[in-house]
């Protein structure tokens, strides 16, 4: 069963985040998604996030694909014009690949080749329209394709945005969903408190929200979301990790119990984040 | 300077129609150079637009005044007393002056008359190239006064392609492919082999990919 038939059908689903490596061994990847792969529904691939280079979304969802898992291919407006986006779209559905993303993508200024030009050819919300026109067998010039792509369509959504922000974030959820997109990844939630503003105005039974679960790697990292990164995490949070002997497990208990009061909520899904501890991930899903 | 095109009468129409009385203003600057923006295209602009109104039934009134520049804020203010009589601003400028207009009238619409297109120059009467793409950090001295960035169309800093052919660039046959010109120039001067130096990846954070650009010269500002 794929996993716009999980989605169709009510499952809670499980997405793990699957970083391609900075270079060409892919065996840590591999190995840490294939521990996994039978609790995992997809395997969320990001394209290059924060604009650091590494092998692409298309890339690594292809060789995961080939030992037989089913990811999300993340497509970005930074790094392609609206030809290589297009012809990269054909190639993953070609390759088998049934799930995309589509984000901006961060600036280069963010990442480690600050000298380079972002493309930017299009916006996210004319990428969605390519999607869109692909699936109808045409591309975004109006040209017949032999063939049509069916993906289901992914965005991300800030469920953390409160007042006139989260107006905003409300209206342009709704812009995205007209323009094709399915489901849509929450940031980091360390407390479904902390979204209750997004949670009263959305309904979660005809809209696929799925809160990202990262995992503390350690105090100083709990600390720096919570300071600069407005991820609310609460100082009893930190308290916890901090007293505790063994960090690791500390920090994947914390990660179960956010993951079942996401379940409880009724959210579609779950996007674990490892951040690097991608071979703790069996760990923690065979405590869920 | 800057170069740009007026746009059509039908756009320009189209953005005001619902608008019985405007005022339309030129720049001195570089559009009065390019013959796109100054007076006397205000003049033109301002009696082709109050026919073709007239003959729609549905007449306009236009006041026409041309600023020493648009992008700078001190005659900016020369439309202070009169820029609220008018259901609409139109420029003539480039894309700084409806923006500075703008910024210095939140309360009134402005609209743009032209099209603003590259830095450049006049070849010939009536005939203006691109020179300058703007990127921040000139480089034409190695290429011996000629920039590959603004005039080749892939911005070659190795070049050429492959794609010219008899001097001319492959997207048209009256586009000039500048690396031919480059390479002649350095034949011609015994030193082809200034090209052989590999330069590094140019860096275009000092160009509009590295974002909206600011220049601050510390000694003037006050």
């Amino acid at each position: 069963m794929h996993l716009k038939n999980k989605f169709d059908v009510g499952k809670f689903t499980i997405l793990a985040e699957m970083q391609p490596p900075k270079g060409v061994n892919v065996s840590t990847m591999v190995n840490s998604a294939v521990r996994v792969k039978n609790m995992v529904d997809a395997f969320l691939v990001p394209e290059m996030g924060n604009a650091v280079m590494r092998m692409s979304s298309l890339g690594g969802a292809m060789i995961l694909q080939s030992h037989g898992m089913e990811t999300i291919m993340q497509v970005n407006c930074r790094d392609r014009n609206r030809i290589a986006l297009q012809a990269d779209l054909l190639a993953a559905y070609g390759c088998g690949i049934l799930n995309i993303m589509g984000v901006s993508g961060e600036d280069p200024g963010l990442g480690d080749h600050h000298q380079t030009k972002a493309v930017n050819d299009i916006d996210l919300m004319t990428l969605f329209k390519a999607v869109s026109a692909l699936q109808t067998g045409k591309d975004l010039a109006g040209n017949e394709l032999s063939g049509s792509p069916s993906f289901l369509v992914g965005a991300n959504v800030n469920a953390r945005a409160t007042g006139d922000a989260l107006e905003k974030e409300l209206s342009r959820m709704a812009e995205k969903t007209e323009a094709g997109v399915d489901f849509f990844i929450a940031p980091p939630v360390f407390d479904i408190g902390a979204i209750a503003p997004f949670l009263e105005k959305v309904d979660l039974k005809k809209t696929r929200i799925i809160p990202t679960v990262m995992l503390l790697k350690s105090v100083g990292m709990a600390r720096y979301l919570d300071r600069h990164l407005n991820v609310t995490i609460s100082q009893d949070l930190i308290k916890r990790l901090m007293r505790a002997p063994d960090k690791a497990v500390e920090s994947l208990s914390i990660a179960t119990k956010i993951i079942s009061a996401v379940k409880e909520a009724g959210f579609s899904g779950v996007m674990i984040s490892a951040m690097g501890w991608e071979d703790k991930l069996q760990k923690l899903l065979d405590m869920v | 300077m800057i170069i740009a095109d007026r746009k059509s009468l039908e756009e320009i129409q189209d953005m005001i129609k619902e608008y019985k009385k405007i005022l339309l203003v030129g720049c001195k600057g570089c559009v009065t150079v390019c013959n796109v923006g100054g007076a006397k295209e205000v003049g033109v602009l301002a009696a082709t637009l109050k026919i073709a109104r007239k003959k729609d039934g549905n007449p306009i009134e236009i006041d026409e005044k041309t600023l020493e520049r648009q992008c700078d804020p001190e005659y900016v203010e020369q439309i202070r007393d009169i820029f609220d009589q008018y259901d609409a601003v139109v420029s003539m400028a480039c894309g700084v002056g409806p923006q500075f207009l703008s910024e210095a009238y939140p309360s009134q619409k402005f609209f743009p008359a032209v099209n603003t297109k590259f830095f450049g120059g006049a070849v010939q009467h009536g005939i203006w190239e691109e020179r300058c793409a703007g990127c921040g950090t000139c480089v034409i001295h190695y290429y011996d006064g000629l920039c590959p960035i603004a005039r080749c169309s892939k911005s070659l800093q190795h070049g050429p392609c492959g794609g010219s052919a008899g001097g001319k660039c492959e997207i048209a046959k009256d586009v000039e492919c500048i690396w031919d010109t480059i390479v002649k120039k350095k034949m011609e001067q015994g030193r082809l082999e200034d090209l052989r130096t590999l330069r590094a990846p140019k860096d275009w954070q000092t160009a509009r990919d590295g974002g909206p650009r600011k220049s601050i010269r510390e000694e003037l500002v006050q």
